[in-house]
């Protein structure tokens, strides 16, 4: 474990030397790869605001008890440029978040790609990148 | 009267020499306002297939931007991050931006088209301080990114280069400054045309002093004062910039920057980059109050630390 | 009729003493009074904006320095008309406020409180946008001059729009969060916060800044504020950098700093 997060230190000293500004931070050492999700839940709130931006989301498990996860997306200037505003996402939308989980295993995850829960990509859709690998989402 | 006939006729004659007359502030003086993007296709360096090659075709360069914009985010900026949101999702591809059309095949101008060589104090200096942090990257705030610790951008400048994404800057002007506003990390520097003199030495500052003087059309920005925090490019507090702002069209500013530092590189270099106008307005960038990076990555190292013992 | 004439003269006259516009400020090339140039307020208006008595600080170790100074206060009337609620709020944020007021942790002051915060600020003032550069933590905020389209989110140094009235700049200022305090005592509002600025010239060196506050989640009717601006005069002043975050960086990341073991 040790090696890998050794390594993961090396990865992130690269991505910043290639990248311009606004490219990111070591996600791989945010959020692990080896913890992918898929959530089903509902927003209860939406943070608007940078660097980056939090859909906040409860979670309803099998045994009923109710979760609540925040999860992480982009700079939402952006979307602010396009005409998008605070209620695009309203409280109570049904959403779909594939991603990963938190590397220190709280409730946080970094939303590769959000959908409503009819299969309609949040904000500008857009193909869902990597996912490098590792097909086995759990249902949480 | 015949003398203010001819006076007429001479002013006519010489108003085709300040074809940007209709761009002059109620002052007077070039205006520079507006909402820019400094967004590009094109990268700081040029790539060592295009050896000698400073500017594209007309066709080159229409392939060349198809070719940047077509790429994922991730390829373009040369990193391969699926623990990452989607960049398209949320509109922050290139592709979704507003860019500049350039002939050029890298910012940097010249035969070159790179950075010059670093001196030999220069090496030593970046590799003993990649040295002390190698091992260390996790260990606490101050050994993460600047960017990560929402202290600046290295795109803000100066001198300022594009940025992955919301790469714009607002310029608003009045009598004796030149406001350039970039939208991360919401920095205005106020460059003041005034004449007054430089910060004393031993004021330095992350974004150095700033001191401007309008040759013609042309803005020439003197910068100095910088500390040695900022480290563009591993470069010093010794770090001396001219920048200059001149604009040619109603939607184009033409930006360039000469970076000169003897205890950094061989020889000063020059890049520039053409601002192109868009939509306003900018949105506020307010990074550090947003933050989670810095303590999410500093309670994962700690996590996986605890995982290994 | 005398006596009439001489009553309704001097209610037309009394109110506008307080605010007396006898001094016409310098024009800007396109008209406008000029409102331009480096100022800043000479009271403690960010340790309480009510009248307040001088105050041991929260640290015994910083002595006199730590210590709140006193202020007359700059709320019209000295009131604040909190709701109940609200009221209780309030003295919970002042226990707490080593951990919740907002400037202990470098964030973005808002508006007004970046106004009165002790540092200076610079105005650069066009015809379309007129910008406002505070020195504390690089805050800054443009101001509209033109038709603006309303906030699409809210921020911590809000949405303004502004125009003028005569030889006063008066700003509107919506879409501010609710994160942001008015001073170091406690004094907060809500996401509802409408703040309406007004910037009068009144004379060479000095400007009369108002700012009405209306909040109906927090207070039970509008009030306003009010204090001089003074400009700065010394040759060559300008903006200094106080890019605060790296200060504060050891109190919120400290914890999660690796530990070190023998």
């Amino acid at each position: 474990m040790r090696t890998k997060l050794m390594s993961l230190a090396v990865f992130a000293g690269l991505i910043l030397s290639v990248a311009p500004a606004g490219a990111h931070h070591s996600f791989a050492a945010e959020f692990d790869i080896n913890r992918p999700l898929k959530l089903r839940g509902t927003v209860t709130t939406m943070e608007w605001v940078n660097p980056h931006s939090w859909i906040h989301i409860d979670v309803k498990g099998a045994d009923g008890k109710v979760v609540s996860w925040m999860v992480e997306g982009g700079s939402p200037n952006a979307l602010l440029r396009l005409g998008f505003n605070k209620s695009a996402l309203p409280p109570g939308s049904e959403v779909v978040v594939e991603g990963f989980q938190a590397r220190d295993g709280s409730n946080r995850a970094v939303g590769q790609s959000v959908s409503f829960a009819d299969g309609r990509k949040l904000f500008l859709g857009g193909t869902a990148e990597g996912a490098h690998g590792d097909t086995d989402k759990n249902d949480k | 009267m015949t003398h203010l006939a001819s006076l007429f006729v001479l002013l006519l004659m010489t108003a085709p020499v300040y074809g940007q007359a209709s761009f002059r502030t109620a002052d007077g003086h070039p205006d520079l306002q507006g909402i820019w993007t400094s967004a590009s296709v094109v990268p700081l360096e040029r790539p060592a297939s295009l050896k000698g090659k400073e500017f594209y075709t007309e066709q080159e360069a229409a392939e060349n931007a198809k070719r940047v914009l077509g790429m994922s985010s991730w390829e373009r900026l040369g990193s391969q991050a699926p623990e990452h949101y989607n960049m398209s999702q949320y509109g922050l591809d290139l592709s979704q931006a507003k860019v500049a059309s350039t002939l050029r095949t890298s910012l940097i101008v010249g035969p070159e088209g790179r950075v010059p060589p670093l001196t030999p104090e220069a090496q030593k200096r970046i590799a003993e301080r990649a040295a002390r942090n190698r091992g260390h990257q996790f260990d606490g705030p101050e050994n993460r990114p600047l960017q990560e610790r929402c202290l600046i951008y290295s795109s803000e400048g100066p001198p300022m280069l594009p940025s992955a994404y919301n790469s714009n800057l607002q310029i608003v002007q009045d009598a004796d400054h030149v406001v350039v506003l970039q939208e991360m990390i919401h920095s205005a520097r106020i460059i003041p045309t005034d004449g007054s003199p430089h910060l004393a030495q031993s004021v330095r500052q992350w974004y150095g002093d700033s001191r401007g003087h309008w040759e013609g059309d042309t803005l020439v920005v003197d910068t100095t004062n910088f500390t040695d925090k900022t480290a563009f490019r591993g470069s010093t507090a010794n770090l001396h910039l001219i920048e200059r702002f001149r604009r040619i069209d109603k939607d184009t500013i033409v930006y360039e920057f000469t970076a000169e530092d003897p205890a950094t590189w061989t020889r000063p270099w020059t890049a520039q980059i053409q601002l192109v106008r868009i939509e306003g307005p900018l949105f506020e960038f307010a990074c550090h109050e947003g933050n989670q990076g810095v303590a999410n990555t500093l309670s994962g190292a700690r996590a996986a630390e605890n995982v290994s013992k | 009729m005398h006596v009439k004439t001489l009553v309704l003269a001097a209610a037309i006259l009394l109110p506008c003493a307080a605010q007396s516009t006898a001094y016409r400020a310098p024009r800007t090339a396109d008209g406008k009074p000029n409102l331009g140039g480096i100022w800043q307020a000479l009271n403690t208006a960010n340790w309480d904006i009510q009248g307040h008595a001088a105050a041991a600080g929260p640290f015994p170790q910083l002595g006199a320095i730590g210590a709140v100074p006193p202020g007359l206060g700059v709320v019209e009337g000295n009131d604040l008309p909190y709701l109940p609620e609200a009221a209780a709020k309030k003295r919970e944020n002042f226990a707490n406020r080593l951990t919740l007021d907002p400037e202990v942790k470098c964030y973005l002051p808002g508006v007004p409180r970046a106004t009165y915060m002790p540092y200076p600020f610079q105005i650069v003032q066009s015809d379309k946008t007129i910008l406002f550069s505070y020195q504390y933590a690089g805050a800054v905020r443009t101001v509209n001059m033109q038709k603006a389209p309303e906030a699409p989110i809210d921020s911590w140094m809000g949405w303004s729009n502004g125009h003028w009235e005569g030889e006063t700049l008066v700003i509107d200022v919506t879409g501010l969060n609710d994160k942001t305090w008015f001073d170091r005592a406690g004094n907060f509002h809500s996401d509802a916060l409408h703040v309406i600025e007004r910037y009068t010239p009144r004379s060479p060196d000095t400007l009369f800044y108002e700012a009405r506050i209306e909040d109906p989640k927090v207070f039970s009717r509008p009030w306003k504020m009010s204090m001089i601006l003074y400009r700065h005069e010394e040759p060559n002043a300008q903006l200094l950098e106080f890019k605060c975050v790296e200060f504060v960086e050891e109190l919120m990341y400290g914890p999660l700093r690796k530990k070190v073991s023998k």
